[in-house]
């Protein structure tokens, strides 16, 4: 079982530092790929809407891009109409730089349909090599703009006594749990970087949905509050990944238990970590 | 292996070859050696890296995913397994809900409540067996939903009393209690003694007048048309009271119904062009309760609605940096009023204000609001700018038929039947006995109309990062407004800049496409419309932002759905008593005489004696301004704070004609005292005789306002479930028109700036949603046998508003001005408080504070106090929801949704009718009971 968490920090942690707990009891630590570990990211972009968030976010990119370690391979992938590579992970950084510069917006968000997908992507490379996965996300979505309807716009102009729309969020809040309960098998941590904070009310129950899934994973969401905050925000997820995320395999005797009671303590250092975890054999 | 298939089903939407081989899946950590954990740190970099990629590689070859467009090529045999949606119903029944407050003060028990709405959607991708399948490329929603509704709505008015039917007066009382003296219009004479030099009091009477004996109309002076009429009005059935007040409650069913449908369709052809295509359909009837069950029904009628809407968008993407949106939108929305349920014919109206009348306006009603939208926009990022051009060009259409009165309207004063020139005296009501009215139209369209419009909208906008922390915005728009065209040239209005021929003054009716007039009646407009903003990180601290904005803005003149500026060719012939206190207009015996005019009637003087339509000529628009400085700050725990101050301002506001009269008497005639009452008289000292007065319909640029705010908002993202929003604002707004009753002084409109009628100084809202910790992985009741179906999945969501009363509106009883002013304002007791030490519904304000002006004087308060405040309302929804999950794709969730769930009671304003001194309003500054009341409903919807 891989258990992703994230301790910021100096120096690295020692796996004998480490104590995770399953269900009370000890685990036995197998291997723990720290900070400056080999590193596989899935970076997907989900550009959508305004080209003045858009363009200092391929910048930020593009800068942190350019000061990766070689142990870093990055694979680029496209958020709309369904997550799909856009440029092999074995291609030369110059290639990665042209490729960012030349992604092009498209007018429909994906990332809703992209989470699962990207975080079974990276279980499946994580199952396959010892290197530290994460995807992150870079995203300037609008809960209003999805194909899908999220929104429920009103039908009915003339039905003065509808009360169905008071609590617009049922919707999105209705998808957010459906991804979460799709994705509580999985085991490599997801970041998001949101270009735009929007504080009406659909966007608002949106945005929390997305920061309550991205923690359940074992990452994080940041969202930025105006352009300066952009490669700030770039630059914090990029940190937490590089710099604070670790990840444990521990060995688990098959069960049929469905819930991992799941502790990891450091002393002297600050862990964020899933606390429990859905596990089952018939879902792995 | 089995997760793998769902990655590529999810992934691609295409089947996984089961022959190819698998990558090792599952447990990795059991294969793993047993080494020394500081070994097992640093494995084999390159190698563990080579696999990761060779990993991907082979899952985007295996799975058919490349790097390119998106292609409708892929193949997937259960595509409709790509299809979500949900299925919905939300029920409403009068078992759920409390009963109103206003209702249960009153002894009422629920009304009758049968609410069903419903539906369904779907979307994904367009798939058609055999033929084609959208994959990626195309997607579809389609969402449909109905209701229906029957609902009882009940009302409780004041008509006239059993005795009063019959001419019996005997037993009626005013406001205060007195006996209601009730004179007989036959015995008018002028009184010798009468001292012009003098106001007109009991004991310096201008016209003696003689009661009817016993207060009672005797049955032969009774006009035989209202009698007639009465056969169709309703008896008392309530003794809500006082004084005989609040006596007819009723309570029938409304019955509404709806379908509609809203289907989109988005294709993208290759990577930069994407093509989005929509339509909307709703079909409706609006019921409303009758007032009563036959054909002089007074209430609100039937309606019929239509509406419709289609749109296509393209989305070029020229480039990483540029971006083209084309879109032709088209909407229609229709109107129409059904005829009144078992009736034929339709009743003319009869108004005796205070008493519910008979018959309505606007039987027939006609109506569609057509427009098309074609805009462009192009978004350009070079270098630290982000330009946007935008064009747009609006059409718009109004094709209307709506005669107000068809078969007439008679309305009837207490003149007539009062004592001249003293308040208090006399009654519509029996004037209308005696047949007598004081005014009366009847409405003649011979056609509906077609207004007609253009509009072009041109935007630069621009925003620019200065530096690192500094984003500057500025944006222009150009708005060029046609005015209003009708397709037959079937328009008029009044000029002030022709001479009427009836007595040579300024004033006369021209018509669009005559004698050298233009087709519309106002300019082209052109305007600008600047904004400017600035976004600040000072000190480059990028969680705090400063935002500055400014920006000014016009709105075009709305076309109306009325037939408003057509008197030409659609007119409303009135009669008008000559002196309302003395002689009727004409009685209900005699009916409608045939209408003076023959339609069309083009000729300069054919409006003259009419309230004459009046279209303001220099095509004025409203004009806004608008500041705001914001200061954000992010805050540790996944707090937003943020700080705001704001000022706007409109001036040029459309106004009505309750608020704007271009014909109204200088205040200074006010000393002409009851010679107003002359209808002769009373015209010629109007600034246009020829005219009773303008109806200027909503559109005469008046009205100013200005409005400062400051507000406080905190919210707190998800922690623990738990997502939490709050606001608190104080604003103070004023302007120089507002309120229910109108305005006392349209000369000069500094008099009459107040603060806003229906203005809040303190809103304050909380919104949150909470995720209940309960189920599998959560702190409480972590079960996981079947017992988790009952603790997980439990959220709710909530709102809370909490405001401050809206300023009190002030009024006296009597309007003894001759027709000089419309709405009086009452009159300030000096040393007086107005406010009391413990303020309750018993006594909100001090009534004693104010007094009824005198007859033909103004009254010097405000148009709406400046401290004094109704009560305050709160109100608190909330939505409990539990949701089951069936599958990992399919669920089931219950809600309910309360609005007022804690069955608040807002008071209801106090009684802000300020009597004279010999009669004052008993229920002056009392609250007259609350208002509000639960309402629950129950939800499912399926989720797949």
């Amino acid at each position: 079982m891989r258990v992703p968490f994230q301790a910021p920090g100096e120096p690295a942690l020692k796996p004998e530092e480490v104590k995770i707990t399953l269900n009370g009891k000890a685990a036995r630590v197998v291997r723990l790929l720290a900070p400056g570990s080999d590193l596989f990211l899935l970076l997907v972009l989900d550009l959508s809407g305004d080209l003045t968030l858009v363009d200092p976010a391929r910048q930020a990119l593009l800068k942190r891009l350019a000061a990766l370690p070689g142990n870093v391979r990055v694979a680029l992938m496209r958020a709309q109409d369904g997550l799909r590579p856009a440029l092999d992970p074995g291609a030369p950084r110059a290639a990665l730089t042209a490729a960012i510069e030349s992604l092009a917006t498209s007018p429909r968000p994906g990332l809703l349909d992209s989470l699962e997908n990207a975080q079974m992507l990276a279980d499946s490379i994580a199952a396959r090599a010892h290197v530290r996965v994460a995807a992150l996300f870079i995203s300037d979505s609008n809960v209003l703009n999805y194909q899908e309807d999220y929104s429920n716009p009103v039908v009915n102009s003339s039905d003065s006594g509808d009360m169905s729309r008071r609590f617009p969020e049922g919707l999105i809040n209705e998808k957010i749990r459906q991804i979460k309960a799709r994705m509580r098998h999985g085991e490599s941590p997801l970041y998001l970087v949101h270009l735009q904070y929007l504080s009406d009310r659909l966007n608002t129950a949106y945005q929390t949905g997305l920061q309550e899934l991205l923690r359940s994973s074992g990452g994080s969401a940041e969202y930025c509050r105006s352009l300066a905050d952009i490669p700030n925000s770039v630059d914090r997820a990029c940190d937490a990944i590089l710099q604070a995320q670790y990840t444990a395999e521990v060995e688990m005797a098959p069960g049929k238990n469905g819930t991992v009671d799941l502790v990891v303590i450091a002393e002297g250092r600050t862990i964020h970590s899933r606390p429990r975890r859905q596990f089952s054999e018939k879902g792995r | 292996m089995r997760a793998l298939r769902v990655l590529a089903a999810t992934l691609i939407l295409i089947p996984v070859a089961a022959a190819q081989p698998q990558p090792p899946r599952g447990n990795s950590t059991a294969q793993a050696p047993r080494t020394s954990p500081a070994a097992r740190t640093a494995p084999a970099a390159a190698d563990e890296l080579q696999k990761a990629v060779e990993e991907f590689r082979v899952q985007a070859t295996r799975l058919g995913l490349t790097e390119g467009p998106a292609t409708a090529q892929r193949r997937d045999t259960k595509g409709k397994s790509r299809w979500h949606g949900r299925l919905f119903e939300n029920l409403r029944n009068d078992f759920l809900d409390a009963v109103p407050h206003e209702v249960a003060q009153r002894g009422g028990s629920k009304n009758i409540l049968r609410r069903n709405q419903f539906g369904f959607n779907v979307s994904g991708p367009v798939l058609i067996p055999k033929l084609y399948d959208g994959g990626r490329a195309t997607f579809f929603t389609f969402t449909y939903e109905g209701m229906r509704e029957k609902i009882g709505r009940s009302s409780l008015r004041t008509i006239a009393t059993t005795a009063e039917r019959t001419g019996d007066w005997s037993a009626t009382v005013d406001s205060a209690g007195a006996a209601l003296p009730i004179y007989d219009p036959q015995t008018t004479a002028p009184n010798p003694g009468y001292d012009p030099g003098q106001d007109v009091s009991t004991s310096n009477l201008e016209y003696n007048r003689v009661p009817f004996a016993g207060n009672v109309i005797p049955a032969s002076r009774l006009d035989r048309a209202a009698q007639s009429a009465m056969a169709l009005y309703p008896t008392p059935n309530s003794d809500a009271g006082p004084f005989f007040r609040n006596n007819y409650f009723v309570f029938t069913p409304e019955i509404n119904s709806a379908n509609g449908i809203i289907a989109r369709v988005d294709h993208t052809a290759g990577e930069r062009h994407r093509i989005g295509s929509g339509v909307n359909f709703s079909n409706g009837q609006d019921g409303a309760s009758p007032l009563f069950l036959n054909e002089a029904n007074p209430g609100a009628p039937v309606r019929s609605r239509r509406n419709r809407r289609a749109f296509v968008e393209h989305i070029f993407t020229l480039s990483p940096q540029r971006i083209n949106t084309f879109t032709v939108d088209a909407y229609s929305s229709q109107l129409e009023n059904l005829p009144e349920a078992g009736s034929e014919s339709v009743f003319p109206a009869y108004l005796f204000s205070p008493y519910l009348g008979m018959g309505r306006s606007t039987t027939v009603l006609k109506n569609a609001r057509n427009q098309f939208i074609v805009s462009n926009g192009h978004s350009i990022r070079w270098k630290q700018h982000r330009v946007r051009l935008n064009g747009r060009f609006i059409r718009e259409q109004v094709n209307i038929y709506a005669p107000a009165y068809p078969e007439g309207m008679f309305r009837f004063g207490a003149g007539l039947t009062s004592l001249p020139g003293i308040n208090n005296t006399g009654h519509a009501f029996a004037s209308f006995l005696l047949g007598q009215a004081e005014y009366a139209e009847k409405s003649v369209v011979l056609s509906p109309s077609y207004f007609r419009r253009s509009r072009f909208n041109f935007g630069f906008a621009d925003t620019w990062e200065i530096r690192k922390g500094l984003v500057f915005s500025v944006s222009v728009g150009l708005e060029v407004s046609e005015p209003r065209k009708e397709k037959y040239d079937r328009q008029s209005t009044v000029s002030f800049a022709a001479l009427n021929p009836a007595n040579n003054r300024p004033g006369a009716l021209i018509v669009a496409g005559v004698n050298g007039q233009g087709r519309a009646f106002q300019p082209f407009v052109t305007r600008g419309e600047p904004s400017a903003g600035l976004t600040w990180n000072p000190f480059g601290a990028a969680k705090t932002v400063v935002r500055l904005g400014y920006g000014r803005s016009y709105s075009a003149i709305p076309i109306y759905s009325v037939q408003w500026g057509t008197q030409a060719f659609n007119g409303s012939p009135t009669w008008v008593a000559a002196n309302p206190q003395l002689q009727p207009a004409l009685t209900l015996a005699q009916g409608l005489p045939e209408s003076p005019r023959t339609f069309p009637d083009l000729r300069p003087d054919s409006a003259n004696n009419t309230v004459a339509d009046l279209i303001e000529p220099r095509g004025i628009q409203p004009t806004y301004q608008s500041f705001s400085l914001s200061f954000e700050r992010e805050l540790p725990g996944a707090f937003l704070f943020t700080l705001g101050l704001g000022h706007a301002g409109g001036r040029n506001l459309l106004l009505g004609s309750g608020s704007s009269n271009p014909n109204a008497i200088p205040l200074s005639a006010l000393e002409y005292g009851v010679q107003l009452n002359d209808e002769n008289f009373n015209r010629s000292v109007r600034p246009f005789p020829q005219y009773q007065r303008f109806d200027v319909y909503a559109s005469w640029p008046e009205g100013r306002y200005q409005r400062d705010a400051c507000s406080l908002r905190v919210e707190k993202r998800a922690s623990s479930g738990l997502a939490l929003s709050a606001s608190y604002e104080f604003s103070k707004q004023m302007d120089n028109y507002s309120g229910p009753y109108g305005i006392q002084d349209y000369y000069n409109r500094a008099n009459e700036k107040a603060i806003t009628a229906g203005s809040n100084p303190h809103a304050f809202t909380v919104t949150y949603s909470y995720e209940l910790p309960m189920g599998p992985n959560r702190l409480l009741f972590p079960l996981t046998d079947w017992r988790r179906y009952l603790v997980e999945g439990w959220s709710l969501s909530g709102v809370t508003t909490i405001v401050s009363g809206e300023p009190l509106a002030l009024r006296p009883q009597f309007n003894n001005t001759g027709r000089v002013v419309d709405t009086l304002h009452v009159n300030v007791v000096p040393g007086a408080d107005p406010h009391v030490s413990s303020r309750s519904p018993e006594l909100w304000f001090n009534p004693a504070a104010f007094a009824q002006p005198a007859d033909f004087t103004l009254g010097d308060a405000s148009r709406t106090h400046p401290t004094l405040r109704g009560p305050g309302a709160q109100n608190h929804d909330l939505s409990v929801n539990k949701r089951i999950s069936l599958s990992l794709e399919k669920s089931v969730e219950f809600s309910m949704v309360g609005l007022n769930f804690v069955n608040h009671a807002n008071w209801s304003d106090p009684d802000t009718m300020i009597g004279p001194a010999s009669a004052p309003n008993v229920n002056a500054g009392r609250i007259i009971g609350s208002r509000g009341g639960r309402v629950i409903q129950l939800g499912l919807r399926f989720s797949f």
